[in-house]
Formats: C-alpha cells, structure tokens, sequence
C-alpha cells in the first residue's frame, strides 16, 4: 500500500520529467505519459480507498535537532476524498485537452506543465506537514503560473500569470511566518505531532498565527483582498482554467484550513475567516453579475463560492466546506469545460453577447452545461443542492448576518448563471461564429458527459434532510432568481442593466475598482521604496561615500603637492628642520 | 687646559652647522657635495671624540667605515655629477628641477 | 588519495601548461583548461562520494614548510568545505565551457582563468591560515586583470578600480585581523586545526576579541557585499567577462562567508556574540535594500548582480543566528547560490554575446527564440525566488526557522518578505520582459546555446536541483562540523536552547 501511495504522487512527476528531457519531440508520446500517469494515479487511489484505513508513510528530507522536516503522506479520509477529486477530475480534463489543445504548436509543453501541476497537488493533499505542504504550496502556484502564462508570447496571458504570482506570493509569506510561529509555539511542523501536543491543553497557537496560515489559504483560494488574480487567471487555456482555478488549485486553501482545523478552531481567526469568506462569496457574486466574457463569469463564481467554503470552515465546519468543495469540484469543471467546448466551436470568441443560439447546434455541451447550472444553482436533487444547503445550514445556526449574506448570494448565484445560460445558449445567434458553431468532437464532449453525472450525483454521499427553514430561503432565492433573469434576458440583445442601473453596474463592470486601487498603491508605495533605495544606493552609497572618499583622498593628494617644490635646497632646509625638531622633542 | 668632550663637540656641532648651512644656501652642486661632506665628517668627529671619552673603540670602527663608504660614495656621487654637467652644461641645482610636477 | 591535491594543482598545472603553448593555437588551449576543470571536476565528484560523514578531516595532504612559524601545506576536506570544493570544481567546469567568449590575448586569459580557479579551489581546501589566504590571493588578483583587461562596456575602467579597491581593503581587513587572531593565540601555528584546538583550552582574550571579530566580519563582509560596502558587486560583475562573473560571483565572493564560520566565529566567539547582532541587521539590509534596488534595474547584468547582493544576505543572517539550523542553512545556501551566480551569469554571457545589450527593455521572446537558453534563464530566475525543487528552497527556508529560533523575530518577517515577495517581483518582472511577450525587434538573429555552453547550464541546474531534493546529501556533513562550531561558541547557550526545545516538544 505505500508504495501505491507513493506511486500517486510521483508518477505524474514522472511523466512531467520524461517529457520534460525528451518525450516532447513527439505529441503522441507526450499525451500518452500524462494522461496515463493521471489515471494510473486515479487508479491507484481507487484502490487505496477499497483498501480502507489510514496510512502514514515518510521519508526525512532535512533533519536537525528540534527540527524535522519529512517528505512524507497522509491518507486519511479527508485525503482520500480530495485525492479522488484530484485525479479523477484531472483525469477527465487531460483528455477533454487532448481534442482542446490539438492545434497547438506545443503540445507536448501543455501536459509536461499538466502533469507537473497534477503532480504538486497531489503533494498538498497528502503532505503530513506543513513545510511539506508550503513547497508542494509554491510548486502549485509556479504550474498556475506556467499555465496561465501557457501562450506567453501573448502580452495580457505573460501579465496575468505574473500577477497571479506575486499576489499568491502575498499570502505564502503570511503562511510561512504562520508556520514559524507555530513551531516556535509548539516545536513541530508535522500535523500529527502539533494535533498531540495540543491535544489536552487549552489552545497553544494565537489567533494571529491561525490568521497568517490562512493568509496562505487567502491567496490560493483568491479571498478577498487577495482574488484579484483569479480572473485575470481566466488568459490560460480553458481546460486549465477548468482544472486548476475551478476545481482543485483554488480548493487548495480550502484544503489547508480543513487539514490544519484543528490548529486554529476556537482562536480569534475562525471569526475573521468567516467573515472575509462571506465578503467574498458577497462581492464575486455581485461582479459576476455584470461580466460579459463567459470565462470570467464563471471565474467570480468559482470565487463567490470559494468563499462560501471558506466561510463554513471559518463557521466551525470544515465538513460541509469539503462537501461543498467536493460537488463544486465536478460541476465547475463541467461548466468551464463546457464553455471550453464553445469556445472552440465558435472559434477563441469568449463574449457571451456574440454566442446565442447554440442549444440546437451542441446539443451534448447544452445539456451538460444545463446540468452545470442547475447544480451550481442549486435546484434541488443536484448535487450542488445537497452541499450549499448544508453551508447555508450552518450559517443559520451560527450567525445571522452570514445567512443572510449567503441567502443572497444564492439569488445572485442564481441570477447570473441563468443570465449567462440563456444570453449564451438561447435565443438567436448574434455573430456569424455563432451561425456557424459546430458541436465538439467527442473527446471533448466525452468528459462533459461524464462529468455530468458526478455533477448530479455527488451530493448524495453526504445528503442530510435539510434545515425546513433553509429550504424555504433557498427554493423562494432560485425561483425568484431565476424568473427575474429570464424577464431581463430572454431575447435581449444586449445587456439592459447598465442603463438601468448606471452606478452600480459600472462598480461591478469594474470589479469596484480593486485593481486600479493595487495598481496605486503598488505605484505609490512600492515603486517609491525602490526609487528611493536606488537613489540611496546611487547617491549617498556610491555616490557621497565612495566618491567621497574617493574626492577627499585626491584632494588631500592635491594639497600635499604643493609643497613638493622640486628645489632641493627648500628639502634639505625643511629636512633639517625636521630635524632638529625631532632632537628637541627628543632630548627634552 | 684639558680639553674635555664638549669642546670637541663644540667643534663637531660647528662643522656641522656650516656644512648644513652649505647645503641650504649654496647653489653649486659640486658646492653642496663638499658641505655634505664636511657634515660627515662632523659627525666623523663627535664618534672618535666619544670613543675616546668613554674607552670604547666601538665609535673608532664606525669611522672607518664612514670613510670607506664615504669614499666610495664620493666616486660615485662625483661621477654623477661630472655626467650630469655634461647632460645638461650646468652644476646649478635651480635648474634642475625637471622631476617638479 | 590525496584527491585534493590533485584538484588544486590541476588548473595551476593547466595555467603553467598554457604558458608553453603558442598563442596562436587557440583549440589547444581550450583543450587544456577544459581537461584540467572537467579532471578536477572528476576529482572532486570521486572525492564528495567517497566523504565518510562525520569523519573529521578527510583527503588530507600535509607537508611542513618552514618549521619555525609552523607553516604547513596543508589541504583537507571536512563535511563544511567537501560540497563547497563539489560546488566551486562544478562552476569551474562551467566557466571553462562559457570561456569562448574571449579571443582577443586568448593564452593570457586562459593562464589567468586557471590561476583562478586553482586559487578558488584552494582557498576552500587549505587548513592553513597562511595558504587560506595565499591561495584567496592567487584567485583574486586574475580577477582584477581580467575585467580590466577583457572587461566589457563603457564602465570598465571605473568597475575595475572599483572592485579592487573594495576586495583589496576587504582583504586586507581581514589580513589584520588574521594576524590578531595568530598573535593573540600564541599557538606559533598557522594550522586552522591547531588554532582551534588552543582556543579551545583558552580562549583569546575577550577585550581582543573585541576588535578581531569586527575586523574579521567587515573585512570578509566586503569580500562577500555585505551592505553598505556592496556596491563594487553589480558594477564589477556587469563589466566581468562571463567566466570571470560567473567564477567570482559564484565561488570566489563565498571566502568570506567561509572565513567567517571557519575562522571568525570560532576563534573569536565572546566578540561574534556582541557584533553578530549588527551583522543580523546588516543581513536584512542586504535582502531588502538590494532587493528593491534590484527592482529598479533596466540592466539583465545588473539586476542579477543586486539580486545576488540580495541572496548574500540570506547567509549572513544564516550566520548571524548562530545555531546548528542556521550555519548549516548558510552553507547550504553558500553551494545554492554558487550554482546559482554561475547559471545567471553564464546565462547573461550569453544574451551579451548575440546582441552587446543587456537592456531588458529592448527584449522579450526569448523563451520561444532560444528554447534551451530561455528554459535555463527561466529555471534560473525561479530558482532565484526560492522555488522548492531547488537547493536554494532549502537553505533559505533553513535560514528562516533559524533566525527565528535564534530569536530575531522582526528581521526574520521583514526578510520573508524581501524573499518572497520582493524576490518575486523582480524575478517575475524580469522573466515577463525577457522571455514573455512578443520578440524584441534587435533579437530576431540571436541564436540558441552551442551543445557545450548547454552542457554547463545543464551541469549547474542538474546539481542544483539534485541537492533541491535531497539537500540531506550536503547537510549531514556539514552539521556535523557546524555542531563542533556552535558548540564552542557559546557553550552555556547551547544547553539552555537544547532545553527550550526539549520543553516545547513536551
């Protein structure tokens, strides 16, 4: 069994090496590796899961006295259930890419850097420790980076994956400061140790150690204030889209905090995780409102409901975050890969306002995209049903305010996604693309299918009778989401809200600006240390001091000439002056 | 009277004096060389004088030496003179300043 | 075997064999200086796989030179300089490959190169004060004449004196200090051995000690970059030629790092616990001030020489800690960034060579120009903002859990910020404008690395990411060594911080 443990995580490694130093000369090769490593991955943890139990397995990979950093795996329920998610999910969108990326000139880079990516996550997953999990943490975000910035030569996709980056980067520092503490606190990084050492004593670790973890789990998860990457994020390719910054990468953080629960419950930080996860799912769902790139749209969404997950565990229950993780998990990736399938079909245009009509052309990606939405919407007996009751549940009973704002969340939620269901597939198409769309081929339109039944079906592994109350608030929040959508949208042409609503929907068109306010401060604050640290350099170091020192020491050379006359007759007679000065110093 | 050490040294400081002076304000290079040899031999003076005063010969030896060297520096020193003045048609140390920056 | 012996006296052998050959024949004598680094560079791979950890001082080589000061010749590997001599025969190797940049005087520099690299290795390799430093001065020197003379840009006369007048103040700093510390003992031995193990029955004077652990730390600190004394760095490994940057950035520069935990610390131990608090100070200088100057930089060159004045203050703060976790993280980082410098510096060689601009501005593209080239630099700058996978990864992180053990809470979270944060920016920043984006116009012709400079770039990457993975090859050897060190330097504080953690693991 710890072989098959080890053998998931590093076969996908494996496949991004062999590729990496020579498989890429051939396409078919290269596919062949990756996506045989990701189902032999999915495979294995198949069996890893009919075997049942716990397993621990490690090797040392620095070692000093009172600190002990393992490479090692953790396969307990929780790991288990996002191991599947991981590899069965990266499964199904490595295929679907095989028909998305066939025309790309570099193939064989696109899955090294998959296989790479699948390989980092399934580090986090299984890390047992923290260090473990910051590096497989950094590993993920450089293959987000790389992914993004996939076709680099594009100046918007090289921008966007570097500031996915450096905003990731943000919150690692908090996360790295977060685990110094706590090894300070309690002279561990390996979970199980910290579990026992606070096992029996009142919390060891602060709030603000808690808080700094969680600074980690802001960025990967794109919470507020660090989510203005994830739409950005949106320039890669859409299967990636799909894999990383919809089902696993940005589940990431939400990962972490279950992982770690233990750590931070009962500090001050749970309250301010729950907190900025409701502002979150709040302000992403308000955005998603007014985006017209269908990518995008679904981007806010993916972090409108990020942050419901991030907002149960800050509650007090990861449970219901990690079923929500789970159900998101397949209908986000069946959305996203839908819209793949149109966007290829209409040929790379992203704008739903030029889409309409497609419902008879791709029937399969209507019908999956439809069950997407349902799920994502949360109509009852869909998978996404089961698992936003259950956020909404804990909600109530733990805090009133967050109910509401997850309520309404759930009509926005609603509200958008039919807008975008229907401006995209229904009515009449608006551009010739439109005209023309032809449905996708079958290796694309395959794990769509598939995908679809997860998206309808996963909820009920965790389905509890829900909440009467919860049920009344959400069911009146989708119908009237829903109708209302369908009076605006039905048959527009274009989007009627902005000369309606000319403020507001200006503020969500501009993701209330949040960007342009980093922009400032990156410029003001930044920018001025380094002008000012160069101008140090430039000025007082190499300038006042080296020069300085420089100019005296020529000055004082040029003074002293002076008195070099050349007339041997001044140097004997300050010579024997001298002279005679040092007898009577001497002598006297 | 007994002449005591002071007096020879009286004489040694004078020669001394004078050759320093020499030195200082002559001109003449050949001039000068004589001046410093006449302090030289100054101090030449004081070393016997107080070989003899204190019944060491350790200052005896040391002028011998001073004499040889003496000697064989002059030679030389002489000979650069001599070049020199050819070189240049002058002995005058005013003008030979070319080593002035 | 005496294998280090056969490793230092290579490349000198090589510079004497070189002077025999007629100028004109230019094959043979690249020939010569590749076989006598890639025989070296055997010879120390043989040697780090043959090192019995924990086993004192290894590979020795000791001959008596003059009896009476007791000056001996003596070469020995311990499990702190084994990877470092791994490290400095890697660059080496590397730096004979990129030398094909020089034609003009071809002989004189290629007699040059291998003096250096002789000099490098054994400066790393001696155990004697005397030929520690000797040996620092035999590698210093070429470098001067070599930027001088086969220097690049308009720069190149200030640059040189620049740098020499710096590392020969350094130098000579640490030469005072030196001979304090062989007066004061008064153990009538240059032997580092010797030398420590008087110190050790009694310890030098305190009030000496005052002022020999200042001058060593400045003195090797200029040596290194340590801030305010750092400027001579970018400026002189922007005009170096390739094999010159690459050599001193990446081994060279490290003496004084070395020094410092092989001669300071130790023989100085009551003045390190008084300075090495300014010298913590003066670390984070060095992380944030160059850090942000980095970011200011248009110049490729440039940019990576502040972000490896940058990179040096990661070890002085390694040092500075002063604990087990610390000092070994510090060499660790010392060997990282030694491969590391060598890449970067190789790498903007040869950028250099294609168009004679270095100007990030007028670049980008490059990744899809010169796959090979860009993959490398693309490796290369991630490795330089602490990417797992790397060696760098590894020490850094080392460095922080010990900085933060040792208590020096404020410096640690300011410099996880220059690193994480600040490094990213302009490393981002610099990939996003030389290898993202459309093709700059001047580099529609630049052509992609010859097989051989690929097999350098391969070699520094291939070690770098080996010792990522498994930094434990490198770091049981040297906490060995580095145990004895902290041990001795602050005795009583060794027990109560054993104490604190048994404590906070119950």
């Amino acid at each position: 069994m710890n072989i098959a443990a080890w053998l998931i995580l590093l076969l996908p490694l494996f496949s991004a090496v062999v590729i990496g130093l020579g498989a890429f000369r051939s396409r078919k090769v290269s596919a062949a590796i990756s996506v045989g490593a990701v189902v032999g991955s999915f495979l294995l943890t198949l069996l890893l899961i009919r075997a049942g139990g716990e397993l621990r397995t490690s090797v040392t990979w620095l070692e000093f006295e009172g600190l002990q950093i393992d490479i090692g795996l953790q396969i307990d329920t929780l790991s288990k259930l996002m191991l599947c998610v991981v590899t069965g999910i990266g499964g199904l969108i490595h295929i679907f890419s095989l028909g998305y990326m066939k025309e790309d000139m570099d193939f064989s880079r696109y899955f090294a850097f998959l296989s790479l990516f699948v390989f980092s996550m399934i580090g986090i997953v299984l890390a047992d420790n923290f260090v473990m999990m910051f590096i497989f943490w950094e590993l993920v975000g450089i293959s987000s980076y790389l992914l993004i910035g996939f076709w680099f030569d594009k100046s918007s996709a090289a921008d966007a994956a570097k500031k996915a980056f450096l905003t990731n980067r943000v919150g690692d520092f908090g996360f790295l400061i977060g685990i110094l503490m706590v090894w300070a606190a309690l002279g561990s990084v390996g979970f199980a140790d910290l579990s026992n050492a606070l096992s029996g004593e009142t919390a060891a670790v602060t709030g603000l150690a808690g808080f700094l973890i969680f600074c980690g789990a802001m960025g990967k998860s794109a919470q507020f204030p660090l989510h203005v990457w994830l739409p950005d994020a949106m320039e890669g390719p859409t299967p990636v889209s799909a894999l990383i910054h919809a089902a696993t990468m940005v589940a990431a953080g939400v990962y972490m905090l279950c992982r770690v629960f233990f750590l931070i419950d009962g500090t001050w930080a749970m309250e301010a995780i729950a907190w900025i996860g409701g502002l979150t799912s709040l302000m992403a769902a308000l955005m998603a409102v007014q985006q017209d790139d269908i990518k995008r749209i679904l981007a806010y969404s993916t972090l409108s409901q990020l942050g419901y997950m991030v907002m149960a565990v800050g509650l007090g229950s990861p449970d219901a975050a990690m079923f929500h993780l789970s159900t998101h998990a397949s209908f986000k990736a069946l959305l996203f890969l839908g819209a793949g399938s149109v966007i290829v079909a209409l040929h790379h245009e992203q704008d739903i306002w030029k889409m309409g009509g497609l419902r008879d052309r791709m029937p399969r990606t209507y019908w999956t995209f439809f069950i997407g939405t349902m799920a994502l919407c949360g109509v009852p007996l869909f998978s996404g049903f089961f698992s936003k009751e259950a956020i909404i549940d804990v909600a109530l009973q733990s805090n009133l305010l967050l109910f509401l704002v997850a309520v309404f969340v759930a009509l926005l939620t609603t509200f958008y996604m039919t807008r975008l269901f229907i401006v995209a597939f229904m009515g009449e198409p608006r551009s010739a693309q439109a005209k023309r769309a032809k449905e996708s081929p079958a290796l694309m339109t395959v794990p769509l299918l598939v995908l679809a039944v997860p998206s309808v079906l996963a909820g009920y592994y965790n389905a509890h009778a829900p909440n009467p109350l919860v049920l009344c608030a959400s069911l009146v929040m989708l119908v009237f989401g829903m109708l209302v959508a369908n009076t605006v949208y039905s048959g527009a042409k274009a989007d009627p809200l902005p000369a309606r609503f000319v403020w507001l929907a200006k503020a969500m068109r501009g993701r209330f600006w949040f960007d342009e306010m980093y922009q400032w401060l990156i410029d003001r604050v930044q920018e001025n240390l380094a002008k000012l640290a160069e101008a140090i350099d430039r000025r007082v170091i190499a300038g006042l001091m080296v020069r300085g020192t420089h100019g005296t020491t020529e000055l004082a050379g040029r003074v002293l000439r002076l008195t070099q006359t050349g007339n041997l007759k001044a140097y004997a007679f300050w010579f024997a002056i001298g002279m005679a000065a040092l007898l009577v110093f001497t002598l006297s | 009277m007994e002449p005591l050490l002071n007096h020879y040294l009286l004489v040694s400081g004078a020669l001394f004096a004078i050759g320093l002076l020499g030195v200082i304000v002559r001109r003449n290079l050949l001039i000068i060389y004589m001046s410093l040899e006449l302090m030289l031999n100054a101090a030449n003076v004081a070393l016997v004088a107080m070989s003899r005063f204190n019944g060491n010969l350790d200052g005896q030896v040391m002028v011998f030496f001073i004499i040889t060297v003496a000697a064989a520096e002059v030679s030389v020193g002489l000979a650069l003179i001599v070049a020199l003045y050819r070189k240049r048609q002058t002995a005058d140390v005013e003008d030979l300043a070319t080593m002035k920056l | 075997m005496d294998w280090l012996l056969i490793i230092v006296l290579l490349p000198l052998l090589a510079a004497a064999a070189v002077g025999f050959v007629p100028g004109s024949q230019l094959r043979t004598i690249r020939g010569i200086t590749l076989g006598a680094s890639g025989l070296a560079l055997l010879g120390a791979l043989i040697a780090f796989c043959s090192f019995k950890v924990g086993g004192g001082l290894q590979f020795e080589t000791k001959w008596t030179w003059v009896e009476s000061l007791g000056l001996h010749f003596h070469l020995a590997a311990d499990g702190i300089n084994i990877g470092i001599i791994l490290m400095g025969a890697i660059v080496a190797f590397a730096a004979a490959c990129c030398a094909d940049d020089i034609t003009h005087r071809m002989k004189e520099f290629h007699i040059l190169l291998n003096l250096m690299i002789g000099g490098i290795l054994g400066a790393f390799a001696s155990m004697d004060l005397f030929f520690f430093y000797f040996f620092h001065e035999l590698a210093l020197v070429p470098t001067f004449i070599m930027i001088g003379v086969w220097g690049r840009g308009a720069n190149r006369n200030y640059a040189t004196y620049k740098i020499t007048l710096y590392l020969s103040l350094g130098a000579l700093l640490a030469l005072i200090g030196l001979i304090g510390v062989y007066v004061q003992t008064g153990a009538e031995s240059f032997s580092i051995p010797d030398l420590i193990a008087k110190v050790r029955e009694t310890p030098i004077d305190e009030a000496a000690q005052q002022w020999i652990f200042p001058l060593l730390m400045f003195g090797f600190g200029i040596l290194v970059s340590l801030w305010p004394f750092h400027t001579w760095a970018p400026l002189g490994y922007g005009a170096a030629p390739t094999a010159t940057a690459m050599l001193h950035a990446g081994v060279l520069k490290k003496f004084g790092l070395y020094g410092l935990i092989r001669v300071a610390i130790p023989m100085a131990p009551a003045g390190a616990q008084n300075w090495l608090g300014v010298l913590a100070w003066l670390a984070l200088a060095n992380l944030l001030y160059c850090g942000l100057v980095a970011v200011r930089q248009k110049d490729l060159n440039q940019l990576i020489g502040n972000s490896s004045v940058a990179h040096m203050g990661f070890i002085f703060l390694g040092i500075a800690s002063l604990n087990v976790i610390g000092l070994t993280g510090a060499v660790l980082v010392m060997i990282a960034h030694g491969l590391l410098a060598a890449l970067a510096f190789g790498l903007s060689g040869h950028l250099y060579r294609q168009t004679g601009s270095l100007d990030m501005s007028r670049m980008g593209g490059l990744l899809r120009q010169m796959p090979l080239a860009g993959t490398a630099l693309l490796m290369a700058l991630l490795a330089g903002c602490g990417l797992p996978g790397f060696a760098n990864f590894a020490g850094e992180v080392t460095i922080f859990f010990a900085a933060w053990l040792a208590g020096l809470k404020t410096i640690t979270v300011i410099a996880a910020w220059s690193a994480l944060v600040i490094g990213g920016l302009y490393m981002m920043r610099a990939i996003r404008n030389i290898l993202h984006g459309p093709r700059g116009d001047d580099w529609a012709k630049a052509s992609d690395v010859n097989p051989l400079i690929a097999t350098a770039l391969g070699l520094l990457l291939a070690a770098l990411m080996v010792f990522g993975f498994a930094p434990g090859l490198l770091t049981k050897g040297i906490e060995s060594e580095v145990t004895k060190i902290v041990r001795l330097a602050k005795p009583a504080a060794d027990a109560s911080e054993a104490q604190a953690t048994e404590v906070a693991v119950r």
